[in-house]
């Protein structure tokens, strides 16, 4: 990619730290050329950004995407890694709590499945929990996805997602409005959430808490006058009281079901794999009841089996994706909707 | 005059011959003892000026000059005061006899004269046996001891009156009688038994599998569930000693001077448990004395790591040796030893440095990260050698008061000797034993799967999402269960069962 002295000024403009001072200073000009006289230093800026694979998309060029302008205060750059095409995708966004408990992460999942089908990017913010979540599912199921994080391309926060980072790159976009060598800092995380917001046609929060950053994202949408989807939670987990607070001041839509976001499907998909169950494998789907917990005792003492044969056919039916494993050695039916 | 005699001396579990060399001079009295002896052997002078006092003969009066060959090598600890003092004796010709060069001489001597109990006397005699002696006198405190020692004649004195009264020829004693090993008397004196553990039925089929297969075996579960309880219950269930291997772990109790003097072997297989800040050397051996360390004296039995992830990283990753090859071999500047280390592994921890983590009951306070920290510690080569990763859960108040029937630890024992029974069959010719340490060749020939049974292992890794390296770990596994259920070849129903103890590798536990 060719950079222009407009583009290059933007780069040099876009290593200010307070969004403020971007802000008048992009406004002082009518050419962003005029903003610096050496513009030499870009040059150094590009290299390393060659080294990299990443490319600046300026808020002069056409290429910048149009959802971004009409927002508040929209990034002067934005470096991305990967498929820059997918920020012309149909965009929504996932956020959520750090600390997901099950019941977000399967919300999430089932969600994610029903609009990877309907060729929807998922965008997040690569953080723990439900965000590395969205991103994981979207990437197991052949789904495009984008990541905006808050430190320079050439690193990832939390380093755990570092694996992820990198298929997201390869598969998906890493987006982030600040230059390379942007460390870890915790003003950036908010920041960025507006651009999560900015860039998609609508937020789904599938759990956050009462402090949580997504609501951060959350308010963000609704200033930006994006669609906010909150699936509601249960009223005892802490992870769930900001979503369901929000709701409760009516601000979002609440979802049960993916197709409250997306529409009902006319064709419906028929994916369900016709599974023959044997003898044993309904006994113990007749015990496991809904959503609840069964514990391996349990189990023994209502199946009658030995406790050889009763872990060989629980693992079976998990590999079939009839139940599932949970720590403690407890048992569930997989969730659906 | 010049006196010469044979005592015996330990480096590591071998013990080597120290010839004791006693030379009277005209001169000043004085008293040297050369031979790079340490400290204890030093100090041995003035309890030999006292023995022999005590017991109504006289210290000569002369320049008296003791010598330990090889004396380029360095010797520790007590073994030769009765050497020293029955050389002295005939030395300064107050024991007129030849017979004593037929003896080899071991024990330390109390200020009275008496004969006073040594750490390592059967390895030494097993030693010395070996290189050809056949004619020992010892302390009586070492009897039961040496009792188990065959084609050897031992003679367990008292004092040294006793001994220079016995080759003087003035007193008679017997040699020890050579006793039998009874196992089955001793074997099943265990304090605890699984009779006793109530529900936990995961965690003691995992456990019966491992015994079985001679996995090694980690527990994970929340504070108080139970895992100590059960870990000691482990040596339960294991085949009974031989009596080869009786010895072996007798040998290395008695070097580190832990052996019951009054049964004189260990019958019961080895149950340690090294607190969590145990150095190296102390779990290794090693140290200045070049002591076995923990994972020798849990040869041939259990060594349990309470609270795995609480030991030092380094420490843990020393175990990697032994768990390999089973054996250690401690370096130092000095010398280089060898210990004897087979043992089975047995670990438990918490879930999260909290312990409460997926506990229905109780809320987890730690965040992602200390969780991810907490387990990462183990991460790698050492959790690749454990075969069998289960949760043990905290049983309900109902359970603990039930009476529900638990098997006997002997009922389960019987399963698992009919399926060590089949792996000694197969592994006949080979150095290999129980499943767990088939080499990838055997693994090729013994795990061979059949068409359905690769699907399904296929499917479970993509659909469990575990991790690639348990693979082998699986089949091992399922090898064994097969092994217990008496089928010849690896079933379906084998592999799955074996996928359920592979916690680790399940990304559930996040």
């Amino acid at each position: 990619m060719r950079y222009t002295d407009d583009d290059k000024a933007l780069m040099l403009l876009s290593r200010e730290t307070s969004i403020k001072k971007k802000m008048s200073m992009f406004d002082s000009v009518e050419h962003p050329r005029e903003l610096y006289d050496d513009l030499s230093e870009a040059d150094e800026m590009i290299s390393q950004m060659e080294e990299l694979g990443v490319v600046a998309i300026t808020r002069v060029r056409d290429m910048y995407p149009k959802a971004l302008l009409d927002i508040y205060d929209p990034p002067v750059v934005l470096y991305c890694r990967g498929d820059v095409d997918l920020l012309r995708a149909n965009i929504l966004a996932i956020v959520g709590t750090r600390k997901a408990t099950r019941y977000g992460k399967d919300a999430t999942k089932c969600f994610v499945q029903k609009f990877v089908q309907r060729d929807i990017c998922i965008i997040s913010g690569l953080a723990r929990g439900i965000d590395s979540a969205a991103h994981r599912a979207t990437l197991e199921m052949g789904g495009k996805t984008i990541a905006v994080v808050a430190t320079g391309l050439d690193q990832v926060y939390p380093a755990e997602n570092l694996e992820l980072a990198q298929s997201i790159i390869t598969e998906g976009l890493m987006v982030s409005e600040y230059p390379i060598g942007t460390g870890v800092h915790a003003f950036r995380f908010p920041e960025r959430n507006r651009i999560i917001s900015g860039l998609s046609n609508g937020v789904l929060i599938p759990e956050a808490g009462l402090n949580s950053g997504s609501l951060i994202t959350a308010n963000c949408a609704l200033d930006q006058g994006k669609e906010l989807y909150i699936i509601p939670g249960s009223i005892f987990a802490s992870q769930s009281k900001g979503g369901n607070q929000m709701l409760k001041d009516l601000q979002g839509t609440m979802v049960t079901c993916p197709e409250d976001i997306v529409g009902d499907d006319s064709k419906v998909d028929k994916e369900e794999l016709a599974v023959q169950l044997t003898m044993e494998q309904q006994v113990i789907l007749n015990l496991l009841k809904d959503d609840e917990e069964v514990h391996f005792t349990t189990l023994i003492a209502d199946s009658k089996m030995s406790v050889g044969e009763l872990s060989a056919l629980l693992s079976e039916m998990e590999i079939y994706g009839l139940i599932r494993k949970l720590s403690g050695n407890y048992y569930m039916r997989s969730p659906k909707l | 005059m010049l006196a010469k005699l044979d005592s015996y001396a330990l480096s590591g579990v071998d013990g080597y011959k120290v010839e004791i060399e006693v030379d009277l001079n005209a001169g000043l009295p004085s008293y040297d003892i050369v031979g790079l002896g340490d400290t204890a052997i030093k100090e041995s002078k003035e309890r030999v000026r006292s023995a022999i006092k005590n017991s109504c003969f006289a210290f000569p009066l002369k320049k008296v000059t003791i010598n330990l060959a090889p004396a380029d090598s360095k010797k520790e600890g007590s073994y030769f005061d009765l050497a020293i003092s029955v050389a002295m004796l005939v030395a300064s010709e107050q024991l007129e006899c030849d017979n004593y060069k037929d003896y080899v001489f071991v024990g330390e001597l109390s200020l009275d004269g008496s004969l006073r109990h040594i750490k390592g006397m059967m390895p030494l005699l097993i030693s010395a046996l070996q290189a050809g002696h056949r004619k020992f006198i010892i302390p009586k405190a070492n009897a039961e001891e040496a009792s188990y020692v065959e084609g050897c004649e031992i003679y367990a004195l008292d004092n040294l009156q006793d001994v220079v009264g016995f080759l003087a020829g003035t007193r008679q004693f017997q040699p020890l009688e050579t006793k039998e090993f009874v196992s089955i008397e001793n074997g099943n004196k265990y304090s605890v038994d699984f009779g006793e553990v109530k529900g936990q039925y995961v965690a003691k089929r995992a456990i019966e599998i491992a015994v079985a297969g001679g996995h090694n075996i980690l527990m994970i579960g929340p504070p108080g569930a139970g895992k100590t309880m059960m870990a000691k219950c482990v040596p339960t269930i294991m085949p009974d000693m031989s009596f080869e291997e009786a010895i072996e772990v007798t040998k290395i109790h008695s070097i580190a001077g832990i052996l019951d003097t009054q049964k004189g072997i260990v019958c019961q297989r080895p149950f340690r448990t090294p607190h969590h800040t145990a150095t190296i050397p102390s779990l290794i051996g090693g140290g200045s004395k070049s002591k076995p360390g923990e994972v020798s004296l849990a040869h041939n039995g259990v060594l349990f790591l309470d609270e795995m992830p609480e030991y030092q990283r380094k420490t843990l990753e020393t175990l990697r040796q032994p768990l390999e090859d089973g054996y250690v071999t401690v370096s130092r500047a000095k010398q280089s030893l060898e210990y004897p280390a087979k043992f089975m592994l047995v670990a438990s921890m918490n879930p999260c440095p909290c312990g409460n983590f997926g506990s229905k009951t109780q809320q987890c306070k730690c965040t992602a990260n200390e969780i991810h920290k907490y387990v990462s510690k183990l991460s790698g080569p050492l959790i690749d050698r454990i075969d069998l990763q289960i949760e043990v859960d905290n049983i309900s108040y109902e359970e603990l008061r039930g009476t529900s029937n638990e098997e006997s630890s002997a009922e389960i024992k019987k399963r698992v000797e009919k399926a060590r029974a089949i792996q000694r069959e197969r592994y006949k010719g080979t150095s290999v034993f129980v499943n767990a340490y088939m080499t990838n060749a055997q693994v090729k020939k013994y795990c061979a799967l059949d068409k359905s049974c690769e699907v399904l292992l296929k499917n479970a890794f993509e659909k469990l999402n575990l991790s690639a390296r348990g693979s082998t770990r699986i089949l091992k596994v399922a090898r064994t269960i097969a092994d217990l259920d008496g089928s010849e070849n690896i079933l379906p129903v084998h592999i799955t069962e074996a996928i359920q103890y592979r916690s680790l590798d399940r990304k559930y536990w996040e």
